[in-house]
């Protein structure tokens, strides 16, 4: 049985780590403060994927983004997507080459260029994270953000939601800019914007401020993962936590046997 | 442990990354390479894949890599592992983007999975899902009989008609999981995506 997933999301923007509350970016640390409070070759047997993602506001620098992201995902044996201003073959492969395993797009979903379908026939559809920024609007609609947030869409976002499920996509990330970084669950409401008939896995993300949050959204039966992005909520072993209590709750994700790695390679090894 | 000469083929398609950062931590010092002529010479060789059927097969056709491949393994009997796209491409055919030719070492066709459940059972297949191996199959030594890997595909390859020690995985239909066959090995998931169980599987390989 296809198990559920736990994925942690970063944020980088020019050289540092940031917490992310409306889409307002507050720097956190570099790539060492990363490492030191939260050590990924561990935590990645706590998570079942991680997604980084470059939104750094003004010029992005990928050579740069590339070499942290190699250095994070050194030991990392986890499943990895990338992105942020992904706007050419060249770029998502130079993605692919430096640990990523699929390609994170946004705003170019919207950009009617054919470069979506070209990311596809290049990589494959399954290496192509859709990810749709929504913010609710007071008559209970939601409206599309590209840009990180900065442009507003014209037209409905069940609109946008089915322009982008035309394009040959392999999973959809759909994030609450209202929820982003406030610790108050997921906003469920934007899974009604689906077509009934989805076909694709579902990656829900926004909001999370604990355990609970997690496992109230692998339960509902449209999410395929959940993830978060905040990184003081599970800073130490909070997210080492966080898998164990969705475990104990009876959340089917995938079990990891470290000692049994132990035994084939010496802990000494595994601890490193 | 023994370092191990083993190669990975670098086409432009894979997630090189990835691969070498798993051998590397299993103690390899892993060569890369993209000349013909290296890959003959290699004991060990792995291919891994991201991507789509058509325009890797064409990347391996372009720098003459797929008649290298062949030699290797079927004049030399050098051992390969094919992760992923890797493994589809060491099949016969696949009909991905259009019918386009495979290596032929594995004999068998990849074509879109088509699970019956279509409701229930998304495309891409995406996730860690159980594996369940044959008894004995090198690949699998040490890990339970239905250990948990990490798949992100859309194609497949069924194990029907296959004369070597299979595994499958059933997502709305069963398909090849993994395939092992004298010198050839073969997994459609990632294990080196697939935590402590993947890094035992490539340990595994490293060790035939």
């Amino acid at each position: 049985m296809l198990k559920k997933r736990l994925i942690f999301t970063l944020l980088y923007n020019d050289g540092n780590f940031m917490l992310s509350r409306n889409f307002r970016l507050q720097k956190v640390g570099s790539l060492e403060w990363l490492q030191s409070n939260y050590n990924f070759s561990h935590i990645s047997y706590s998570i079942d994927e991680l997604i980084v993602l470059d939104v750094t506001r003004g010029e992005r620098k990928p050579d740069e983004f590339c070499a942290v992201l190699k250095q994070l995902t050194e030991g990392c044996f986890v499943p990895i997507a990338a992105g942020g201003g992904v706007r050419t073959i060249e770029a998502a492969r130079n993605l692919l080459r430096s640990g990523a395993d699929k390609v994170v797009v946004n705003s170019s979903l919207y950009e009617d260029n054919g470069f979506i379908g070209q990311l596809a026939s290049e990589f494959g559809q399954q290496c192509v994270v859709a990810s749709i920024d929504f913010q609710a609007v007071p008559d209970g609609s939601y409206q599309v953000w590209s840009e990180c947030g900065v442009q507003c869409l014209d037209g409905t976002a069940e609109k946008w939601v089915e322009q982008v499920l035309q394009e040959n996509v392999g999973e959809l990330y759909l994030n609450s800019m209202d929820r982003d970084g406030t610790g108050q669950g997921y906003d469920f409401g934007l899974l009604d914007l689906l077509p009934g008939n989805i076909s694709k896995p579902i990656i829900l993300a926004g909001g999370v401020g604990n355990a609970t949050h997690l496992a109230a959204g692998l339960a509902d039966p449209r999410v395929d993962a959940v993830a978060t992005a905040h990184l003081f909520n599970f800073v130490g072993d909070g997210l080492k936590q966080a898998r164990q209590a969705l475990i104990s709750s009876g959340v089917e994700l995938p079990l990891w046997d470290i000692e049994l790695l132990e035994q084939h390679l010496g802990a000494e090894q595994v601890g490193n | 442990m023994k370092k191990s000469n083993i190669t990975v083929i670098d086409y432009g398609m894979g997630n090189l990354w990835s691969v070498l950062s798993a051998l590397r931590y299993l103690g390899c010092d892993p060569a890369i390479s993209s000349h013909p002529d290296e890959i003959v010479s290699a004991d060990s060789l792995l291919l891994p894949g991201v991507g789509s059927f058509r325009k890797a097969r064409h990347a391996l056709q372009q720098q003459g890599l797929d008649q290298a491949i062949v030699e290797a393994v079927q004049i030399k009997g050098s051992k390969i592992l094919g992760i992923c796209l890797g493994m589809q491409l060491m099949g016969i055919s696949s009909s991905e983007d259009g019918d386009a030719v495979g290596l032929g070492l594995i004999p068998s066709t990849v074509d879109k999975l088509t699970p019956q459940k279509i409701s229930t059972n998304k495309i891409p297949h995406i996730g860690f899902d159980q594996v369940h191996s044959q008894l004995g199959a090198c690949l699998f030594k040490g890990l339970q009989s239905d250990a948990e890997f990490y798949f992100v595909h859309s194609y497949r390859m069924l194990p029907a008609g296959l004369s070597g020690k299979s595994a499958i995985c059933n997502y709305g239909e069963k398909f090849l999981a993994a395939y092992e066959q004298d010198n050839i090995f073969a997994t459609q998931f990632h294990p080196e995506k697939s935590q402590t169980n993947g890094l035992i599987l490539l340990k595994n390989f490293l060790a035939q």
